[in-house]
């Protein structure tokens, strides 16, 4: 289990004034991070630029100390124990980097495989699956140069695996990447959680991406987080609920009062606008009370043109937070 | 520590049988030529030939082509086995792979030492070139120990490397090669005694050059070749080249370290 507990970061810089006059300034990247992420289970962490996530994540993977706080990995220290720590973790990256261009594909894996002590048939075998499994098996022995970007983000991938981590940090891993490559690497993800057990902290603009794999996610902000639960509750409780869209041809009076009754009962929202198709109920409410609109208009004599319900995505949620609504 | 050695030297032969660099290879191989021609012309021209009693009583020898040779010789060594060393983070920095090194549990000091040993395979070709240049003006090996003389060479090369370790922690920290390599370059080629015997300089440079291992490498070099010396003949010299290697190589892990972290919260920040 990863265990962040109460980690601050803070950087020093010096920032040249004139000649040789410089002043030093102070940046709290992140501030006071409690987080945990178990083994087969993928945790998002989603917030804006220089909210701390990529500092948080290079915490985790060894990269960077924590300032103060403490970041174990299955009982490990990352700072005290991390060659231990090293051997069990992996990161991998968006983007064309962190692969050497003039080698090919197998020869890059080669190398970073001899990094973590890999050699012999145990290394020949791991790669030889890891290039199955991201479908690189043709272009193995091509140079990495001639290789396309979904191809290196693909090779990427393996490198990442290739100490068979039991816990990675996929930092924005379908960055610039075509929607079948980045389809794929999803599903990849998910095996790799559900059938290999692996524990997977991911970062990434695409928030439905993260909708769609995340278990749990945590929100950040300044360096903090501002909120942790799975994506469902935390669309629901920032959007507060659906929002249930009805076209009437008329509202009369009964529709009018009855609807009044029942949205103060459940402390729900109304708007009402028309549209070409006739008039435009819309609702939102933390609770489904579909079932009672409808009834609401059958028994107020009305005709029901059409219904569709409109579910908030993550996106909206995190729009909302920017924006302070929530 | 072995395995990334392994490791480091295939990468970096792979690399290089995919690009030789031939300008580098060239461009050492002129350096020295020049280096020699120099020499050659300032002592044939300009001193007709004849030195002084003081040289014969600093260097225990009149062979000045000899001296001037071997000096060159290793002062390109110095520069290529620096370079090899010193510039492989940077370029692991600049070519985005720097980060994958820190991340895996890999000994930083294998990979030092696979680059420095796959580098080696060029700076052979160009210290055998030089060498070889060097007979056409009169180089004159016959006295040669050369047991001691291969001994001192290898510990030469790791005096370099200890000093390569200080010489990249610089470059990463201030992210830049050529003015902090052509620098140290420059002044260890002054005040080395690469072409002339250090007891020439004031006394203040000769102090600066006790802190430059290729001061002792070459005494000790050029006794093992020039008069045949055993390594006890030089044991002053080689003492000193291994106090330097070893502060060097403990000053150099050191910084290291420290520039790792900082390095890397710069990448992050």
């Amino acid at each position: 289990m990863i265990k962040v507990e109460q980690v601050y970061k803070t950087y020093i810089n010096k920032h040249r004034n004139f000649l040789f006059f410089s002043e030093t300034r102070q940046t709290e990247a992140v501030c006071g991070v409690d987080l945990y992420v178990n083994p087969g289970e993928i945790v998002g962490l989603l917030g804006m630029n220089g909210a701390g996530k990529t500092t948080l994540i290079k915490m985790m993977s060894t990269l960077l100390s924590p300032t103060s706080g403490t970041i174990t990995i299955d009982g490990m220290d990352v700072v005290k124990d991390a060659l231990k720590v090293k051997s069990i973790v992996n990161m991998i990256a968006g983007g064309e980097r962190m692969l050497y261009f003039r080698l090919t594909g197998r020869q890059n894996l080669e190398y970073f495989g001899n990094l973590y002590g890999l050699r012999g048939s145990l290394l020949k075998d791991r790669i030889n699956y890891l290039l199955s499994k991201v479908g690189l098996e043709k272009a193995a022995d091509t140079p990495v140069e001639r290789y396309s970007k979904g191809m290196k983000q693909r090779l990427q991938i393996a490198r990442g695996l290739i100490n068979d981590p039991k816990y990675l940090f996929l930092d924005e891993p379908t960055l610039g990447l075509d929607v079948s490559v980045a389809k794929r690497l999803r599903e990849f993800v998910q095996e790799l959680v559900h059938r290999e057990g692996k524990g997977i902290v991911l970062t990434s603009h695409y928030l439905e991406e993260i909708e769609e794999l995340c278990d749990r996610v945590y929100i950040a902000n300044n360096g903090r987080i501002i909120m942790h639960d799975t994506p469902k509750n935390l669309v629901f409780n920032i959007t507060h609920g659906n929002v249930l869209n009805i076209v009437v041809p008329e509202i009369n009076d009964k529709l009018n009062n009855n609807l009044r009754t029942l949205i103060e009962l459940h402390n729900a929202n109304i708007e009402i606008s028309s549209n070409e198709e006739g008039i435009l109920i819309s609702i939102k409410s933390k609770k489904d009370i579909t079932t009672e609109v409808v009834q609401t208009i059958y028994n107020s004599n009305v005709n029901l043109i059409s219904l569709y319900i409109e579910k908030p995505k993550l996106e909206d949620a995190i729009l909302q937070l920017e924006n302070g609504v929530a | 520590m072995f395995l990334t050695i392994q490791a480091t030297f295939r990468r970096n032969y792979l690399v290089m049988r995919h690009s030789l660099p031939y300008t580098s290879i060239i461009g050492s191989l002129l350096s020295g030529f020049y280096m020699i021609l120099f020499s050659y012309l300032i002592y044939k021209i300009m001193f007709n030939g004849k030195l002084d009693d003081s040289f014969i009583k600093y260097t225990g020898s009149s062979d000045y082509i000899t001296f001037a040779v071997l000096g060159s010789t290793v002062y390109i060594l110095s520069i290529s086995v620096l370079l090899i060393v010193s510039r492989s983070l940077i370029s692991e920095l600049r070519q985005g792979t720097l980060e994958t090194i820190f991340l895996s549990p890999a000994s930083r000091q294998g990979y030092f030492l696979g680059c420095m040993l796959q580098g080696l395979m060029l700076v052979g070709i160009e210290f055998i070139g030089i060498l070889v240049m060097g007979f056409f003006f009169g180089l004159d090996i016959t006295n040669i120990n050369p047991i001691s003389a291969s001994i001192t060479l290898v510990l030469i090369i790791f005096s370099f490397y200890s000093q390569a370790l200080v010489l990249g922690a610089i470059m990463v920290w201030f992210r830049d090669t050529y003015i902090t390599q052509n620098t140290l370059i420059t002044l260890m080629g002054l005040i080395s005694g690469v072409s002339f015997p250090i007891e020439y300089l004031p006394d203040w440079l000769q102090y600066l050059s006790k802190i430059m291992p290729l001061t002792f490498g070459l005494v000790a070099f050029r006794e093992t070749i020039m008069l045949g010396g055993e390594l006890v003949s030089s044991f002053e010299s080689i003492s000193y080249l291994i106090m330097l290697t070893t502060c060097y190589f403990l000053i150099g892990k050191y910084l290291l370290i420290k520039v790792e972290k900082n390095i890397l919260e710069k990448i992050t920040e």
